[in-house]
């Protein structure tokens, strides 16, 4: 094959390219298009649910970890060492 | 090779992962008959390539709160079709039928060529068409992601799941095929003139 026939099918082979760039795009029915879009909306709705109460239940959580549990324990030594402190003033004599 | 520029496609993606319903139909809407061309020409049946277009776009809602930040919404989304297509052709061995049901199909409302177009394009277009339908399902991808879709053979070669060099290889292939089929007929004449090259 010369260098000119090379030349040659490269151009043909563009002018393919070309061809399939010009074919037209098509689309879905409207019907079918609204129906996949609502189907596509109703599926996000519901991934965006669980992850909003997720997030409030996480909250939650996270407050009773950091505030109300290390104050009822702490409630909880506290009572325990005044009423340890009096049981053995109790014993002691001493007055209380 | 996307309709939209990076950053906005990023920011699509950010909204996307946070279930927001309007960056969807923004995709949905600059994608949908893209994906749907695809589908159709690679399928060439109009009820399977509805099906999978349904799959494709199920499944990226489904994958939206797990998307990278820097997702390529194209690319991501033809390699889905593709890989629902080449799922599909195994499990069912579609036959190959003729192209003719693919020039039935409407076409793409905007922008809405005159009578005089659609006369002057349907012969050549329907010679495409069956050219592009003759071809082997791995030249024709091939063909459609880089020349109809507009995706660089870097992007092409992530969609296909092949090196760049062997999609380079694999496009010449498919170039001098989809010619070789194109050769025989008068198409060629016709688009020298109408594309005056």
């Amino acid at each position: 094959m010369t260098t000119h026939d090379e030349r040659d099918h490269d151009e043909q082979d563009d002018r393919s390219l070309a061809a399939v760039a010009s074919l037209r795009t098509y689309d879905v029915a409207q019907r079918r298009s609204r129906h996949l879009r609502t189907r596509c909306h109703a599926v996000l709705a519901a991934q965006a649910r669980p992850a909003r109460s997720t997030r409030s239940a996480e909250m939650i959580a996270a407050f009773f970890r950091r505030v109300v549990g290390p104050v009822v324990g702490g409630a909880w030594c506290l009572a325990y060492l005044v009423e340890m402190i009096r049981r053995a003033a109790a014993i002691s004599g001493l007055p209380h | 090779m996307t309709p939209m520029a990076r950053d906005d496609e990023r920011l699509l993606v950010a909204r996307l992962r946070a279930g927001d319903t309007g960056a969807f139909d923004e995709v949905y809407d600059a994608y949908r008959a893209r994906v749907f061309a695809f589908l159709l020409r690679m399928t060439r049946n109009k009820a399977v390539a509805e099906d999978l277009l349904d799959e494709a776009w199920l499944r990226l809602v489904r994958h939206a709160p797990r998307l990278l930040p820097d997702t390529s919404l194209g690319s991501w989304l033809f390699t889905v079709a593709r890989n629902l297509y080449w799922n599909h052709r195994r499990d069912s061995l579609v036959r190959d039928a003729s192209a003719s049901e693919l020039l039935t199909l409407w076409p793409s409302p905007a922008p809405w060529p005159s009578p005089f177009d659609l006369a002057a394009a349907g012969e050549l277009e329907r010679r495409v068409e069956r050219a592009l339908s003759r071809l082997s399902p791995q030249y024709r991808e091939v063909v459609l992601l880089v020349a109809h879709e507009g995706l660089t053979p870097a992007e092409a070669a992530v969609v296909c799941g092949i090196s760049a060099e062997a999609l380079r290889q694999r496009l010449s292939r498919a170039r001098a095929a989809l010619a070789g089929e194109l050769r025989h007929t008068p198409v060629v004449a016709t688009l020298k003139k109408r594309y005056a090259v």
